[in-house]
C-alpha cells in the first residue's frame, strides 16, 4: 500500500445485498469490454459533482516467483514515479542515466549478495557511482509529478494497494477531471518509468519495519500464514521477505509489469457524477489502443490437504495474543458464503457468541475477531480468529473457550432467530456500503476482477438466504477440525 | 541490454494492435500525441450543495436536518460539549467511560444486554467516542425501523443507567487496553505526545490504571448530567426522512429533555510552552519522532495561511516538503509528513517521521531544516499556486453526502464560526500570499517545539550526544 496501515490483507468486503438493492445495482451498472480486453464498469450517482475511479489488475503477490517476493508491492510504489511524458524534463537524456543506474545498481546488489566474500572496495566504488548517477538523474526528474497533477486538480483519496490477489489504483476526482485521470492512468499502464528505484526500495524496507518488525500484530500474522500454508504462495508476506526485498531489481520488475499490467487483465470501475457516453469516449480515446498482452500463465503451486494441527510460536516483547484458523474454499464456493455467516455469528457485535461468552461473561478476552478469507480469495484460503486474552488469563484458557464455542457450532444448530439477525445485519451493512462513490467503485471492481463478474453481488443475497442452520453445522463439522487447524501464539520470552 | 531486449516483442504487439483496432477510433491519440496533462481543458463545474434545515426546540436543543432519499437509511449524529479535559483530577477516563457505556450500560427500564439485543436485531449501528475537547455519538438505522430505533437512541442519549456490572467490565477492558498501549509504538508515541504538548493544561492529563480504578458509577451519572443535555449538544439528522417526520420524532422523543442548571467551567486553553526534546525508550528497530507546536484556531485570521503552510510543509501529498525530502529523496521513511488539527478555539500542528534507528538523528535534523527554511524564505509562486489549487479544487469533496453536509453546518455552529465560514473559506484561501505564509511559519521554530522521540538505547545515545539536552520520560499507565 502506498500509505496508511494494513492494506487489502484484512480488507475483505463482506457483502450481502438485500434483493431489492442488489437488483437495482445490477440494473444501474453499465459495462463495456474493449477489444483489448479491458473491462469498464460505470455507475451514475449525482449527489455531488465528483467521481471515484478504481483500477484493479488481476495480479498480486501470489503471482511472484519465489525469491522475488515483494515485487508486486514495490511495483505498485514505482507506478507513482511517472512515465516517459510525466515526471521528466527530457526523457531521452534521462533514459541513458536510468539505464546506467540499473546496471550499476544490479552489479552492486550482486556483489553485496556475496556476503562476507563481497569485495568491499568494489562495493564502495559501485555505491559512489550509484550516488553520482542518482544525483545526475535528479536534474531531469520532476519528482512525484503524478501526485502533483492529481492534487492540484482537486483529487482526494489517491492511493494504491497490493494484495495477494489484486493490485489496485484508486482516486476520487472532481467530475470534470475524468480526462486527466485517463491521461495519467493509460500512460502509466504502458510507459511507466521506474526512476528513483533504489530509494523507493529503501522506503518499502521502512514500511516493513513499521508494519511487521515493530508491530506484534504484523509479526504474528506473518508467522501464522507462513505456517498455515506450506506450498501455496499465500504463505509469503505481501511486502516480501527482507532478503528478497533488498535484492529486487528493475529487470525482473519490468518483466512482472509487462506480463501482468495489461488491459486484458484489468477492470476499471467509475462511480459518480458521470455521463456514461462521455466517460466511455474518454476511456476509449486513451485506453482502447493499449495492446493486449500474453498473460503469464505459470501454474501456481497448490496447497496440499493439511494432515495435522500446526503450531507456531512468536517470541516478542508484547502482551500475548493468538491467531487460530482453518483452511476452506474461496468464493464463489457455497461454503464460503457459510463462513461469512459464521464470521458474524461468532464475532459481529456485542451479541455475537464469542464476544458474549469470552469478553462479557467469562472475562477471558480483551478482544476477539473472526475473519473469513485470509490472506486472499483467488485460491483456497483461511477462516481465522484473532484473540487477545485479558490479564491474568492465558492463551491456553482462551483457546479452550474458543474450542468449546466451535464445538457448539458443530453439535447444535444455531437458532433461526440468530441466523435471521445475522442476515439482517449483513444486509444493512451492505446498504451502508452503497453510501459512497469510492465504496461502490471498490466493490464493483473487486468482484469483477476477482471472480470475473461484479454481479456476484447481486446473486449473493439469494445464496445467503438459502443457508440453513444445518448447512452451518455441516460446514463447522467439515472444516473446523483439529487436523485442519493452525494456531499461532505470541508471547514474551520466558 | 536486457531492458531493450524485453521491449522488442512489446513494440511488435503495438503495431499489430493498431491495425486490428484502428477502425472507429478517429480521435485516438498515439502515445507521442498525448496532451500535456497541465493543459487539458475542463468544463466548469457548478454545484450548489443542499442546505440542512436548522431547528431549535424550546428546551434549547439545536438540530440540522437534511433529507436524502437515495438509500433507506437514517443517520443521526450528536456532538457533545464534553471531553477528557473535564475529567476530575485523579479520575481521568470518566468522559470516555461515560460515552462508551451509553447503551451498553443499559437505560431506564432496560438492561444493557436488552439494549444490545434490540440494537442488533434491527441492525442499527451505534458508536460513541470522546476526545480531549469534545464527544460524539452516531447512530444509523434502516428506514423501516426508524421509530423504534429513534425511541431507543433517544433513551440511550437521555437516560443511560450505567449498570455496575457493565461498568466493571468496561473498566477491566480499559485496563487491558492500557496494558497493551506500550506494544503499539504509534499509539504509545501519540499518547505521550498528546500529554507533552498539553502539559500544564487539563488536556494533558492521561488515563492511567489508577485513575480508571478510582472511577465509580456516580462519576458517570454526574458526567452525563453535566454534559448531556439539550443546551450542550447539537444533533444532525440526514437520510430517508422528511422534515415534518423528523420534527415529529424529535418533539416526541427529545422535546421533554431538560437542560442542566449546573454549568461546568471550561478549562483554559493550552498555552505554548518552552521547547524541549523528550525521549521514551522502546526496543524497536524503527524510531518515531514527532514535533509539535500550538497553532492558529479556526477563528484566527492566521488559520488560512496556516492551512496552506501545512499543505506545503507536509500534508499536501508527495510533493509536500517533508514527504518529498524524507521519503522520496532520501528513502528514510514510509510514514512521514505533517498534520494540522484546528478547532474553533485553538489548533495543533505536528510533523513526524518513522525511520530506522540508524537514521533517526539525520531525519530529525532534516525536518528541522525544512521547518526553519519555510519561516526564512518565501515559498515559490509555483508551490503556493499548487497548494491553493489543490485546496480549492478538492473543496467539493466536503459535500459528497447529505450526512457530511448536515454535520458540517452543525460543526460551524458548534465551533462558533461565522455562519458564512464555508462561503468565505475559498476566497480567504485564495488570498493567502507568500508573505502571510512566511509570517505564520515563524512560529514553527524547532527550538520551541516539543519533540518526542521513541526509540531504542542506541538512538538515545546518539540523540543525547548530537541534539543537546534530552529529557528521558517514562510512560505512566
Amino acid at each position: 500500500m502506498l500509505f496508511t496501515a494494513l492494506g487489502i490483507l484484512f480488507l475483505l468486503p463482506l457483502l450481502l445485498p438485500s434483493p431489492l438493492f442488489s437488483y437495482d445495482l445490477a440494473e444501474k451498472v453499465q459495462t463495456f469490454t474493449f477489444k483489448n480486453g479491458l473491462r469498464l464498469l460505470m455507475l451514475e450517482r449525482h449527489l455531488s459533482p465528483t467521481v471515484a475511479i478504481y483500477i484493479r489488475y488481476r495480479a498480486g503477490a501470489v503471482d511472484e516467483a519465489d525469491g522475488k517476493t515483494g515485487t508486486a508491492h514495490l511495483l505498485e510504489h514505482m507506478m507513482f514515479k511517472g512515465t516517459r511524458t510525466i515526471g521528466t524534463r527530457n526523457y531521452a537524456a534521462e533514459k541513458k542515466i536510468q539505464l546506467r543506474i540499473e546496471r550499476v545498481g544490479t552489479a552492486l546488489d550482486r556483489e553485496k549478495a556475496k556476503g562476507k566474500a563481497a569485495h568491499s572496495p568494489l562495493v564502495a566504488h559501485l555505491t559512489d557511482q550509484l550516488t553520482v548517477l542518482q544525483k545526475e538523474q535528479r536534474r531531469f526528474i520532476l519528482s512525484n509529478e503524478i501526485d502533483r497533477l492529481y492534487s492540484e486538480n482537486g483529487a482526494v483519496g489517491l492511493n494504491a494497494s497490493t494484495g495477494q490477489d489484486l493490485t489496485t489504483y484508486q482516486v476520487s476526482i472532481p467530475a470534470n477531471r475524468i480526462e486527466l485521470w485517463a491521461r495519467i492512468e493509460a500512460d502509466r499502464m504502458v510507459h511507466p518509468v521506474f526512476r528513483e528505484f533504489y530509494t523507493e526500495r529503501d522506503v518499502v524496507m521502512e514500511e516493513r519495519r513499521q508494519r511487521s518488525e515493530s508491530d506484534p500484530d504484523g509479526k504474528l500474522i506473518e508467522s501464522y500464514l507462513a505456517a498455515a500454508f506450506i506450498s501455496h504462495p499465500y504463505r509469503r508476506p505481501i511486502l516480501g521477505w527482507p532478503s528478497d526485498m533488498s535484492n529486487l531489481d528493475i529487470a525482473s520488475m519490468t518483466k512482472f509489469f509487462r506480463s501482468r499490467h495489461a488491459p486484458n487483465n484489468t477492470v476499471i470501475a467509475m462511480v459518480g457524477d458521470l455521463q456514461p457516453s462521455t466517460a466511455l469516449k474518454i476511456v476509449e480515446k486513451y485506453f482502447s489502443q493499449i495492446p493486449a498482452q500474453t498473460l503469464a500463465s505459470a501454474p501456481i503451486t497448490e496447497e496440499q490437504r493439511q494432515s495435522g494441527e500446526r503450531r507456531v510460536e512468536v517470541i516478542f516483547d508484547a502482551e500475548p495474543q493468538m491467531i487460530l484458523g482453518y483452511h476452506k474454499p474461496p468464493p464463489p464456493d457455497f461454503a464460503d458464503y457459510i463462513f461469512d455467516v459464521m464470521e458474524s455469528i461468532l464475532t459481529k457485535g456485542r451479541t455475537s457468541r464469542l464476544f458474549k461468552t469470552l469478553v462479557q461473561e467469562k472475562g477471558l478476552a480483551e478482544s476477539i475477531q473472526a475473519a473469513n478469507g485470509l490472506p486472499g480469495s483467488r485460491y483456497p484460503n483461511q477462516f481465522v480468529i484473532f484473540a487477545t486474552p485479558r490479564h491474568p488469563h492465558t492463551l491456553g484458557e482462551l483457546e479452550q473457550a474458543i474450542d468449546r464455542e466451535i464445538e457448539k457450532l458443530q453439535r447444535e444448530p444455531v437458532s433461526e432467530s440468530e441466523l435471521e439477525k445475522v442476515k439482517n445485519q449483513i444486509r444493512a451493512d451492505f446498504i451502508r456500503g452503497l453510501d459512497s462513490n469510492a465504496g461502490l467503485a471498490g466493490m464493483l471492481s473487486y468482484y469483477e476482477a476477482l471472480l470475473g463478474d461484479y454481479r456476484y453481488l447481486a446473486q449473493y443475497t439469494a445464496t445467503i438466504d438459502r443457508i440453513t442452520t444445518d448447512d452451518i453445522m455441516q460446514a463447522a463439522r467439515t472444516y473446523f477440525t483439529t487436523e485442519n487447524r493452525t494456531v499461532a501464539t505470541l508471547t514474551r520470552k520466558r | 541490454m536486457k531492458l531493450k531486449f524485453s521491449c522488442q516483442p512489446f513494440r511488435v504487439i503495438i503495431a499489430l494492435s493498431l491495425i486490428l483496432f484502428y477502425s472507429g477510433i478517429a480521435s485516438a491519440a498515439s502515445p507521442t500525441a498525448l496532451p500535456d496533462p497541465d493543459r487539458i481543458r475542463y468544463k466548469p463545474l457548478s454545484f450548489e450543495p443542499p442546505r440542512a434545515q436548522r431547528l431549535r426546540l424550546e428546551n434549547g436543543l439545536v438540530l440540522y436536518i437534511l433529507p436524502d432519499k437515495e438509500l433507506p437509511l437514517v443517520k443521526i449524529k450528536v456532538v457533545v460539549r464534553t471531553g477528557s479535559m473535564y475529567d476530575p483530577s485523579g479520575r481521568e477516563g470518566v468522559a470516555e467511560l461515560t460515552a462508551s457505556m451509553m447503551g451498553t450500560g443499559g437505560i431506564a427500564g432496560m438492561s444493557g444486554d436488552a439494549v444490545d439485543e434490540t440494537l442488533e436485531s434491527i441492525a442499527a449501528a451505534f458508536h460513541a467516542s470522546v476526545n480531549r475537547d469534545s464527544g460524539s455519538l452516531s447512530f444509523s438505522v434502516l428506514k423501516k425501523d426508524l421509530d423504534r430505533g429513534f425511541d431507543l437512541f433517544s433513551r440511550i442519549l437521555t437516560q443511560p443507567s450505567f449498570e455496575e456490572i457493565k461498568l466493571t467490565l468496561a473498566k477491566d477492558l480499559k485496563l487491558e487496553e492500557l496494558r497493551r498501549i506500550v506494544d503499539d509504538p504509534q499509539k504509545l508515541a501519540f499518547r505521550e505526545f498528546g500529554r507533552l504538548i498539553h502539559q500544564g493544561s487539563p488536556r494533558g492529563r492521561v488515563t492511567t490504571s489508577a485513575s480508571i480504578r478510582s472511577i465509580q458509577r456516580d462519576d458517570l451519572l454526574l458526567c452525563h448530567k453535566l454534559f448531556y443535555h439539550p443546551e450542550n449538544v447539537m444533533i444532525s439528522i440526514s437520510g430517508d426522512i422528511d422534515i415534518p417526520e423528523a420534527k415529529l420524532l424529535i418533539e416526541r422523543y427529545l422535546g421533554g429533555w431538560k437542560s442542566s442548571e449546573r454549568k461546568p467551567e471550561t478549562p483554559p486553553l493550552p498555552r505554548q510552552q518552552d521547547g524541549g526534546i523528550y525521549f521514551l525508550t522502546k526496543d524497536i528497530p524503527q524510531s518515531i519522532a514527532i514535533f509539535g507546536w500550538l497553532a492558529p484556531a479556526k477563528r484566527d485570521a492566521q488559520f488560512y495561511p496556516f492551512e496552506v503552510l501545512d499543505f506545503i510543509v507536509g500534508s499536501g501529498g508527495f510533493r509536500s516538503r517533508i514527504f518529498q525530502e524524507i521519503r522520496t529523496n532520501l528513502g528514510l521513511a514510509y510514514s512521514t509528513g505533517s498534520f494540522y488539527n484546528a478547532r474553533g478555539d485553538y489548533g495543533l500542528f505536528g510533523a513526524y517521521a518513522m525511520t530506522k534507528s540508524a537514521s533517526t538523528v539525520k531525519v530529525i535534523s532534516r525536518i528541522e531544516e525544512i521547518l526553519r527554511e519555510v519561516g526564512r524564505k518565501p515559498v515559490s509562486p509555483e508551490e503556493l499556486e499548487g497548494a491553493k489549487k489543490a485546496i480549492l479544487n478538492s473543496f467539493i469533496f466536503s459535500f459528497t453526502s447529505s450526512e457530511k453536509i448536515a454535520s458540517q453546518q452543525l460543526m460551524i455552529a458548534y465551533e462558533d464560526l461565522p455562519e458564512d465560514h464555508l462561503l468565505t473559506y475559498r476566497s480567504k484561501i485564495d488570498h493567502v500570499n507568500a508573505a502571510d505564509i512566511r509570517e505564520t511559519a515563524k512560529r514553527l521554530n524547532p527550538e520551541r517545539a516539543i519533540l518526542l522521540i521513541v526509540g531504542n538505547d542506541d538512538v538515545y545515545r546518539e540523540v543525547a550526544s548530537k541534539l543537546g539536552k534530552v529529557t528521558r520520560i517514562e510512560a505512566n499507565f
